[in-house]
Order: structure tokens, then sequence, then C-alpha cells
């Protein structure tokens, strides 16, 4: 199954230094042994996995819903829209409830992680571009790389990674 | 925002709105003094109350406006078609004035309007007195008769005894001859009414409380309920002391028109305005606590205590009863949307040189506020095109024997958890052949496509379909049809076109009723618990063995002696296809016929808080939202219409 998304795919990832250097907080997670971060600005907060209702016919990006707190919130399939395999839910597996604007409105949504890290501190002078040999997932849902101790930490560029799919 | 001008302007809208009412319904009814009055009382309110808020211009417009129906009241002048016609665009003029705010100098283009418009309502005071009583002086009288003094109002409590039904009484017939006497107001005192299992359906639990503003004798009364003799009954005289009459908001205390602001008030003083978004806070709650109460349940449940059983049993019940009531607060009789369309059609009718009469049926059909207010701009643009494009001229009419004035029929009625609201004219009906043209040349269809009509018919509503050129009068109705369908998908509801070559075309909107709450039926599909409207469930039956698990072939059931189909919704979800006995099979109505829906099992009924589905999920169409069971488990609501739509059960019926 291939998934658009409606910004242009391959977003220019190879501009990022073009404005000054800012202060970023990012929480990393893993997911299927890579260290990924997101802006924590976005990250509403963290909970246990919950239990998912599978909505029928809906797009595999977001197969399934969950209940935080009388919301109902889509659980995005991270690993489906990075080309990753499924996997099962471990000890460590936590859900990360993100919010965005979308549309000029902010909602909610849930990305299940393997296991959440840290918080760390960067900037985006320190950012790489991301070495595209080097990844086999789409280019469009990262802004860079940042390096952290001898591990590299893959910044997810939450508007292109969570984009509504177009029908 | 609720300062003294604004509700001054809130109520200027609204009378200029019923001002509208009556001028229309005078022109049917020249004579009907009741609606003279109104008129006349209407103006008079907004004349007094604008002065107060710095509308001095308006004021001093409708001083010489009310002149003309103060002598129509008075005998001196009759109603005509000019007046009426001055009237109508006097009331739009009072609008455009309002529209300017306080203290706000006339535009000029407003002033010569202002001058024009005072110039008719001249001439129509000059040549009242030859049309009506020449003796009468003609000279306009600003003080309004004192006709309403000998008014009195009558507080009247009927308690029928409680054998009153086994002799054949009839409340209706009763308080319909006690309303002939006057303005009536009548509630129904429901204080005796038994819990339902002493309840003895022969016996009168009811009692009614009214007003009644009438220039009756207390005999009169009397009289009515003469055979009543074993009821209880008492009449008071509640009139108020002149001197007593509560001052309307706003409104100066002249002495010449206190008797109607006596009866405004008495009309008026059960009915609270309250702000839109209160009753939103208050919904809000409200499904928070109908989640908090399943939540709460399923605990009881879990305990099995007896006495906290009966404590949520009985909270169960308020809350239903809670629900309802302010459901019914945010209910709204459609005729608030309806009335405006009668001025549409009568100056669309003049303007085209088509006369046509709109009929409307079925305007006290309520619907939430919600959907009220977005449907005014849906129907403008349909009754447009009835009588823009279904209309043909009068020559085309006549040549096929038609009555030169075309109808068009605005009707609302509700069918279980729906509205359908029909814009039907008697027209030429749609022009198929054009509708596939066009949507060939715009490449919507390609040439040799086989379409029903009623695919065809839907073409209508592809976005800017039919601009005014080619189509117009020969099949037309495009303009803004786009419009229409955005914002009935927007609520959830669908359009039916039905149209008859040479006699007309019919639009229908289906509406749901409530875009909050509805009762649902819960039911589980491979597991996972899905909700379907209960009120497009007509009935449950057990699968037939034979039929569980059959992958190809008919799917059809014959319930008795009826052909029903039946779709299976785990195949339909892509879930694994269940084969384990003891189905269930729901018995649905969805798009005006009746559809079997295979499921595991049905859990039961409950209420349902509709939440919305994100931007993920919202284009899945055979969900209409997800709500929130009592364990915190989510289940999707079902939109039965847009299932079989998804589905094509005319394909199913045909195999």
């Amino acid at each position: 199954m291939s998934l658009q998304t409606e910004l242009t795919p391959g977003a220019d990832i190879h501009h990022i230094h073009n404005t000054a250097p800012q202060a970023e907080t990012v929480l990393t997670f893993k997911l299927a042994d890579e260290t990924f971060g997101i802006s924590v600005g976005m990250v509403a907060e963290i909970i246990d996995p919950q239990k998912t209702t599978r909505v029928p016919n809906a797009n595999a990006l977001a197969p399934t819903l969950i209940n935080v707190r009388g919301s109902i919130v889509p659980v995005i399939d991270l690993r489906f829209r990075l080309g990753m395999r499924p996997a099962e839910q471990i000890h460590t597996t936590r859900m990360l409830v993100l919010e965005t604007k979308m549309k000029g409105e902010t909602a909610k949504l849930a990305v299940m992680v393997d296991e959440v890290e840290d918080v760390i501190d960067t900037t985006t002078a320190e950012l790489d571009t991301v070495p595209e040999l080097g990844i086999r997932w789409p280019a469009d849902c990262f802004r860079g790389v940042a390096k952290r101790d001898d591990t590299l930490v893959i910044l997810i560029d939450a508007d292109n990674a969570f984009a509504l799919p177009v029908q | 925002m609720n300062t003294p001008a604004d509700t001054f302007l809130q109520e200027a809208v609204e009378l200029l709105q019923s001002l509208e009412e009556v001028l229309l319904e005078l022109e049917q009814a020249p004579q009907d003094a009741e609606r003279i009055d109104a008129a006349f009382r209407a103006l008079h309110t907004l004349k007094g109350s604008g002065d107060m808020f710095g509308f001095g211009a308006l004021a001093a417009f409708i001083h010489h406006f009310e002149d003309a129906f103060d002598q129509i009241r008075e005998g001196h002048a009759q109603v005509t078609p000019d007046l009426i016609a001055v009237s109508l665009d006097s009331r739009d003029h009072l609008g455009a004035l309002l529209a300017l705010g306080p203290n706000a100098e006339l535009t000029a283009s407003m002033a010569q309007t202002d001058e024009q418009l005072l110039a008719r309502l001249a001439l129509l005071k000059g040549a009242s007195p030859q049309t009506a009583a020449p003796d009468q002086p003609a000279a306009a009288t600003t003080e309004p008769t004192d006709q309403t003094s000998h008014l009195r109002q009558w507080h009247i409590r009927f308690s029928p005894e409680p054998g009153a039904l086994k002799n054949g009484f009839r409340a209706d017939l009763l308080l319909a001859e006690v309303a002939q006497l006057g303005a009536l107001e009548v509630s129904c005192v429901t204080d005796h009414v038994p819990a339902i299992e002493d309840l003895d359906p022969a016996e009168c639990y009811l009692a009614w409380d009214m007003t009644l503003t009438s220039e009756a004798e207390r005999s009169r009364i009397d009289d009515i309920f003469i055979f009543q003799m074993d009821a209880e009954l008492t009449i008071t005289d509640v009139t108020p002391a002149p001197d007593q009459a509560p001052p309307q908001t706003g409104a100066p205390a002249t002495t010449g028109d206190k008797p109607v602001q006596a009866e405004q008030g008495a009309a008026k003083s059960d009915s609270v305005r309250v702000q839109a978004h209160r009753l939103d806070d208050l919904m809000d709650q409200l499904g928070e606590l109908v989640i908090a109460q399943a939540r709460l349940k399923s605990i009881a449940e879990s305990l099995d205590d007896t006495r906290l059983e009966t404590t949520v049993e009985e909270i169960d019940a308020l809350v239903t009863g809670l629900r309802d009531t302010t459901l019914s607060i945010r209910m709204l009789p459609l005729s608030i949307v309806f009335g405006k369309f009668r001025r549409v059609v009568r100056d669309l009718s003049a303007e085209l040189g088509k006369p046509a009469t709109l009929i409307t049926e079925g305007g006290d059909t309520e619907v939430d506020k919600n959907i009220i207010d977005s449907l005014t701009e849906p129907l403008v643009h349909m009754i447009r095109n009835a009588v823009d494009h279904g209309v043909e001229n009068t020559e085309t009419r006549t040549a096929s024997g038609k009555p030169e004035a075309a109808t068009i029929r605005l009707g609302a009625r509700q069918s279980g958890g729906e509205v359908l609201v029909t814009v039907a004219d008697d027209g030429a009906g749609l022009d198929t052949n054009a509708i596939r043209r066009r949507a060939t040349e715009r490449g919507l269809i390609t040439e040799d496509q086989d379409l029903s009509d009623d695919a065809l018919h839907q073409l209508i509503f592809e976005p800017g379909f039919s601009t005014a050129d080619s189509l117009t009068s020969v099949s037309g109705r495009g303009v803004g049809m786009d419009a229409v369908r955005r914002v009935v998908d927007d609520l959830r509801g669908t359009i039916d076109v039905k149209s008859h070559p040479g006699a007309g075309t019919e639009v229908t909107l289906r509406l749901p009723l409530t875009l909050a709450i509805i009762d649902g039926l819960l039911v589980t599909v491979d597991g996972d618990p899905f909700v379907l409207p209960l009120s497009s469930v007509e009935e449950c039956v057990d699968l037939p063995e034979s039929e569980n698990g059959r992958e190809e072939g008919r799917s059809i059931l014959r319930i008795r002696d009826q052909l029903v189909p039946y779709l299976s919704l785990d195949t339909l979800f892509g879930y694994d296809a269940s084969a384990k006995p003891g189905r269930r099979v729901a018995i649905v109505n969805a798009e005006g016929q009746r559809i079997g829906l295979v499921i595991d099992d049905v859990l039961g009924q409950l209420q349902t808080v509709i939440k919305p589905l994100s931007a993920y999920h919202r284009m899945v169409e055979e969900l209409a939202g997800a709500t929130i069971l009592g364990d915190g488990a989510v289940a999707l609501i079902l939109d039965v219409n847009a299932l079989v739509r998804r589905t094509g059960t005319n394909s199913l019926i045909a195999a």
C-alpha cells in the first residue's frame, strides 16, 4: 500500500540551517532499536498502552483509536509510516499523546513507541542533515539528526510524518 | 454582550421578522383585524424602544408608518396590495436603519429611500378616505383606540374528576372551547400522575392551568365547564390593574399603549431568553454526566450491592430525564426558518414574473438548534432554484394545462431519528438529457457512461455544475447546490432528488434530529463493540444457521413473508469472517428500505454521547462518531445509511 501525504514528500531537509540557531528540548524514544526525537512542546502526556479500538476501513496510517480521558484520539501507526515491520507490545511500550495543529485546529494524536528514554537539550545548529544513504525511511518524516553521546537521535518532522492521508 | 441596547437590537430584529410575516399574512387576508393590530403593535413597540436607544431616524419613520396601520385599525382605510408592497419595502428600510446603528447619520441613498417611502405612505393615506369611510375625518390619530381596555385575564385551574374519561370526557374539545373565547395559554399539571405500576389507564390524573385573555364575561367561561360538575374548578380574575402593567424592556411608558403592553407581557412571561452558548455548555456537561453515569453503572454491577444498585437505577432515570429535557430545550420548530421563505418566494416570483405560492407543511417539526441555524442557507438555495429553474414560465405552464401560479411546497416531517425537509415544485422536472450533456462537457462523466437517472440527478450537486448559462431554464438547479450538499454533509444528513418529468422536482434533505446524544443499540462484531442508532433499528432476529458462514450466493432472509437482504458487518469491515453459532441480525431501516446487518451479539441498549472522530477517521463514511462505554472502552457509532449506500444495496436486491 502506498501512502501519500498532503505535503510534498521529500521536504527540503538540506536547508535547516538557514535560520538562527534555536534551543530546542527534545523527547527521545526508541522504535525498532533506533532512537528518535520529537519536540517536547508537542508532547501532551505519556501514558501506558491503552486498549485500542479498531476502526474498520480506516487508513493504515491511523488504524485504531483510544480514549484519553474522554476524548477520542487516533493512534498513528508510526511503524507503518516509516515502513517498519509491525511489532508486539513489550513491557516498556508507552503511548505518546501529541498535540498538533491540523488545518488551524489543535488535534490530539497518540503514537505507540517501544520505550521512552530521555529529555535532551539541543540546538538547531547541532542538527545534521539526514545522511541520505544511511536511512531506510521516508526522508520527509525527519527534520535532521542530532548527535547524543555516541548515538544518533533522528528528529521527527511531525507536520509531515503525521500529515492526513489524501484520499 | 447582554446590554439593554443589545437586547433591543435582538428584539427589534425579531419584531421586524414577525412584522414581515404578519404583512404577508395580511396580503392573503386583508380583513384580519388581529393581524392589523399585530402589525401596529410591532411598529409601536419598535418606535418607542428605538427612540430610547438613539434610533431617532427609525422612530421618526415609524411614526408615519404606523399611522397607516392606525387608520386601518380605525376603519378609515383598508389593506390594499399597494399598502402591503409599501409596508414590506418600509420594513426593509427599517432593517437598514437598524443596521446603521444608534445615533448614525443617514446615508444619502437611505435618506432618499426614506423620503420616497414616506411619500408613498402619504399617498396611501390621502387616498384612503375615499376608499373607506368618507364621513370620517382623515386626520391620523396616533393615540390607539382603547379597544383592549375591557380585556380581562382569567386564571382557570381545572382538574376533572378521576372517572371523567369513562364518561366520555374529552379534554381537547373542552380546551378548544375555552380557546375560542380569546388568547389562551394552557399548561398541563401532571403532579398527580402515579408511578407506572400504579397507573390505571382509564383514570384521569391530569389537571390544567389556563390563562385566558378575553373580553368574555365570567358566565361564558362557567358555561363551558357546566357539565363538569364533579371536577375541581377555580376561576380567578387576574386582570392586571392598568397601572401595574409590566413594562416591556426598553419601551417607554406612554399612556396610549399600556393595554397592548399588558397583553404582550402576559404572553411572554413563560419564556426565558438564554444565550445559546450556555445551552452548549449544558449539553457538554450533560454528555460528561451520561458517561460518568455509565461508569458508575458498570461499577455497581460488579459490586453486587443492592442499595447501590437501587440508587444507580434512580440516578439513571434522572439522567435520562435530564437529557430529554435538555435536548428539548435545544429543539426549535422549523417554522422559525420556514417563515423567512414566504418573502423569498414572493419577491422572486415578482422579480421573475412567475406567479408562485409557497405552501409550508409541518413547520411544528422540532429540530436541534444547531441544525436549524445551518439550514437557512441551503433552503434558500433550494427554493430559489425551484422558482428560478424548476418552474416553467407562464406560457409553457398554460400550454401544458397547469395552473398559471406555480406551487412550491416546503414541508418537514419526522421519521424515526431523522427529519425530512422537502422542497417540491410543480414545474417541469429535471431534464436528464441536459444534465448528461452538461456533465459530459465538463468531463464529469464520459459520453457512453451508463448512469441511472438517480445518479444523473446527483450530478447537480457537483461544484459549479450548471452556472447561469445554457442549462438554466431547461433544468438548471446547479446554482449553489454544491453549497447545499456541503452543509447537509456537515450535518451528517443526505439529499434525495426525485424528478417527475413534466410534473415537478422534489428535493429532500434527511437530517439527524440532534447532533449530541442518541439512543443506541450496543452490538459486537468480531469482539469489538459498535453502536447502531436505535432509531434506525426495527428488530433483531437470529441468523438461521443455514445462512451462517455462507460466503456466496444470495444474502436474503425471509422474515414473516418479507424478503430482507442482509450484509455481514465483519466482512464489510475486513475482519475475519466469523461463523460462530448464534449470530444475530439487526434489521435496520436505511435509505428507505429494510436491510439486515449480521452481528455477533446484541449487548443492550444505551444512551450514547456522540463524540466526533478525528480528522484521520472522519473520512470513513459509515462511522457517525464514537462513544465511550462505561468501562472506558470506545465503541464506534455506525451510520447505517452511509453503510448501506456504500455497499450499494440496489445491487444486493437485484442479485
